[in-house]
C-alpha cells in the first residue's frame, strides 16, 4: 500500500513548476504563511538553551525551513558546487520571505552520502526567525552559524549574512616532463607548487568577489582541495586540480583607518565605542571529569569532510 | 541585549544594505568565537594567507642494524615546510599584516608518486586595530603562530606575545634486531634498550633544533609544543619526530597587563 497522498503526482508537478519559477511550492507556502500568522505552532531546530538565547535578544522562531538543489555535473564538477549552493540559497531565502523572517539561523549545509552518478544534493536546513521590534525583511540574512553564535555576533554589531563560495579547477599539461623526477635527491616540484598556488589564489579571489555581494568579511572556511594525475596513452602527463572554499559571510562595522600612533593606546583596550564582546571575559577551569560540555560539539556542517589532514602534520 | 539591536545590525536585518564597503572584504578561517576574541584582543583579521609546496623527497636507506638519523629525509621534511611557511608569510607581509594567527600545517601524499608530498600552511593575517607595530616579529615582518584565536587572547593576557612558529625535524631509522638477540629474549620480558635509546636520541635532536630556532628569534620561551611521531611514506623502522610550537617574548612594560587574573574554577554539571 502506498502511503503517498492521492494527489501525489499533482504535488510533484506543482513543486517542479514552482521551483522553476523561483517560487516556494504551494503546500510549503501555505504552511509557512500559517506559521507567520501564528495559526500553527512554531518549529525551530534550536536546542532549549539556544531558544533561551534568542528569546532574550528579542527574536521569535517562526518555522524550520529547508531548500535543496540536486545537481548533475554535466559541465564541471567543481563549478557545480558553487551553482548548487547558490541555487539552494536562493530557494531558502524565498521560504524565509514567505515566513516573514528577518533572518534564518542555525543553517546547516547537508549532503546525503549517496553516490549517484556525477551528481550531488545541496541541502540547507535552518530556522526562520523574526525580530520582534523589526518589520519583516525583503532580503533576509542566512546565518550558517548556530543560534548562540549568531547572538554573540549580534551583540558585537556583526551580522552573519550568508555563504560565499569560491570553486575553481584547472588542468596542467606537463609537456616537458618536469614533474617526472629521475633525480633521487630532495627537490621541490615547482611546476606543481605553482599550479596549486595559482589555482587556490583564483578560488580565494572568487570567494572574495562572491562574499562582497552579502558582506565584508568571511569566517569559518572549508578548504577542499584535490589534485589528480590523469593517465592517457601517448599523451603528456596531465593533472587536474580542484579547489573549493566555502565560508560564512559577515557584515561587520570595520575600524577606522589605524591612527598614526606609533605607541598608541594599550593594545587590547579595544575601541570603547564598539566593544567586540560587551561582556567581561574570564578564564575558567572546568573541574568536570571526563568529557566536558564546555568544550567540543559535533560538526555543524557535514557536506565537506575536510580532506586537509592526512597523517601527522 | 541591554540596549536593543546595535545600529549597524538593525539596518542589515531590516533588509537594508550599505551599498559597498569601503574597507573591502576580509577573508579568514576563524570560527565565530575566534573572530570575537581576536577583536577583543585589539586585532582585526585582514586576509587568509596560504603557502603550498609540492616536494619530491629523496631516497635514503638506513643500514639494517643501525640506529641513525636519515639526514636526506630530515632535510626534506624541514625544507618543504619552511618553503610553505615562507610563502604564507610573504602573502601576509604583502597585505600588510602584523601577524598570522591559527597557522595549520598539513601534509598530504599525492597518490601517483610515493615520493611526492604536498605541504600546506594556512593561517589568518591580522593587523593591530590601532596601528601598533610593536607586535611584529624580531625582523620587522609579521609574527607567525599556530595558536587559535582563543589561545592568542589568553597569551596576551598572560603577558606574552607570539613571535614565530618554530619547528625541528628528525627522521630516524631504528635498527632491526639481529636473529641472535631475538633468540636470547625468548620467554623473557626485557627492555629493548636499543629501541628506547633510538626514541630518546631522535626526539632530542628534533627538540634541540626547535629550540635553536627559538633562540635565533630572540624568544624567551616556546608555548604549545607538540612532538609528533609520524611515518609518511617510509619503511616501518623509519620514524619522523617533529617538534613544533610558538616562540614567545614578554610584552613591553608599557602594554603588559598589571595583574594577571586568576582563572575561576567551575564544575559543569550538565551531561
Amino acid at each position: 500500500m502506498s502511503g503517498l497522498p492521492d494527489d501525489h503526482e499533482l504535488r510533484v508537478a506543482e513543486i517542479q513548476t514552482a521551483l522553476r519559477a523561483g517560487q516556494v511550492p504551494s503546500a510549503t507556502r501555505t504552511r509557512l504563511e500559517a506559521a507567520r500568522a501564528g495559526r500553527v505552532p512554531w518549529v525551530a531546530t534550536l536546542t532549549p538553551a539556544e531558544l533561551r538565547a534568542v528569546r532574550s535578544h528579542g527574536l521569535r522562531p517562526i518555522a524550520a525551513i529547508t531548500a535543496t538543489c540536486w545537481m548533475h555535473y554535466g559541465w564541471s564538477w567543481t563549478e557545480g558546487h558553487a551553482q548548487g549552493w547558490n541555487a539552494a540559497l536562493a530557494r531558502l531565502k524565498e521560504e524565509a520571505k514567505a515566513a516573514g523572517a528577518n533572518a534564518v539561523l542555525d543553517v546547516k549545509m547537508r549532503t546525503i552520502p549517496l553516490t549517484v552518478e556525477h551528481s550531488m544534493d545541496f541541502t540547507l536546513i535552518g530556522t526562520a526567525v523574526r525580530f520582534e521590534e523589526l518589520p519583516p525583511s525583503n532580503d533576509p540574512v542566512v546565518a550558517t552559524v548556530p543560534a548562540l553564535e549568531f547572538v554573540k555576533l549580534l551583540e558585537a554589531d556583526v551580522v552573519a549574512t550568508g555563504i560565499a563560495i569560491g570553486a575553481q579547477y584547472d588542468f596542467l599539461s606537463d609537456w616537458t616532463g618536469s614533474t617526472s623526477q629521475t633525480f633521487a635527491g630532495n627537490t621541490e616540484t615547482s611546476v606543481l607548487s605553482q599550479f596549486w598556488e595559482h589555482l587556490r589564489q583564483r578560488a580565494h579571489a572568487e570567494l572574495r568577489r562572491n562574499a562582497a555581494g552579502t558582506g565584508n568579511g568571511v569566517l569559518a572556511h572549508v578548504n577542499f582541495g584535490q589534485l589528480f594525475k590523469i593517465e592517457s596513452n601517448g599523451q603528456p602527463k596531465r593533472f587536474l586540480g580542484r579547489q573549493i572554499v566555502v565560508a560564512t559571510t559577515v557584515d561587520a562595522p570595520r575600524p577606522r583607518k589605524p591612527a598614526n600612533m606609533p605607541w598608541g593606546p594599550p593594545p587590547w583596550g579595544e575601541s570603547k565605542a564598539r566593544p567586540a564582546i560587551p561582556h567581561e571575559i574570564g578564564m575558567v577551569v572546568d573541574m568536570c571529569a571526563g568529557r566536558t560540555p564546555l568544550a567540543g560539539r559535533p560538526r555543524h556542517h557535514q557536506s565537506y569532510a575536510s580532506n586537509e589532514r592526512e597523517g601527522a602534520i | 541585549m541591554p540596549n536593543g539591536i546595535p545600529a549597524h545590525a538593525r539596518e542589515r536585518l531590516k533588509g537594508l544594505r550599505t551599498a559597498a564597503h569601503a574597507t573591502g572584504v576580509f577573508t579568514s578561517d576563524f570560527s565565530v568565537n575566534e573572530f570575537l576574541l581576536v577583536r577583543k584582543a585589539g586585532f582585526e583579521p585582514i586576509g587568509l594567507c596560504m603557502g603550498t609546496c609540492v616536494y619530491h623527497v629523496g631516497y635514503q636507506f638506513g643500514s639494517w642494524s643501525k640506529n641513525q638519523e636519515l639526514e636526506v629525509l630530515s632535510k626534506a621534511m624541514y625544507h618543504a615546510r619552511e618553503l610553505a611557511m615562507a610563502r604564507m608569510r610573504a602573502e601576509a607581509a604583502a597585505m600588510g599584516a602584523d601577524g598570522i594567527v591559527g597557522v595549520k600545517l598539513t601534509i598530504k601524499r599525492l597518490e601517483w608518486d610515493e615520493h611526492l608530498l604536498e605541504f600546506i600552511a594556512i593561517g589568518t593575517g591580522v593587523v593591530h586595530g590601532e596601528g601598533h607595530k610593536g607586535f611584529r616579529a624580531h625582523d620587522g615582518g609579521p609574527f607567525t603562530s599556530d595558536l587559535s584565536g582563543q589561545d592568542f587572547w589568553s597569551l596576551l593576557h598572560s603577558g606574552y606575545r607570539p613571535v614565530e612558529m618554530v619547528m625541528g625535524s628528525c627522521v630516524y631509522h631504528v635498527a632491526h634486531r639481529g636473529v641472535l638477540s631475538g633468540m636470547a629474549t625468548v620467554g623473557r620480558n626485557v627492555e629493548l634498550e636499543n629501541f628506547t635509546s633510538a626514541m630518546y636520541e631522535a626526539r632530542e635532536i628534533a627538540v634541540e633544533r626547535m629550540q635553536a630556532e627559538a633562540a635565533a628569534a630572540q624568544a624567551e620561551g616556546v608555548v604549545g609544543v607538540d612532538i609528533h611521531e609520524g611515518s609518511h611514506v617510509w619503511k616501518p623502522h623509519v620514524i619522523e619526530f617533529f617538534a613544533i610550537g610558538t616562540a614567545v617574548v614578554p610584552l613591553d612594560q608599557k602594554i603588559a597587563p598589571e595583574q594577571i587574573a586568576d582563572p575561576m574554577l567551575v564544575l559543569s554539571v550538565n551531561d
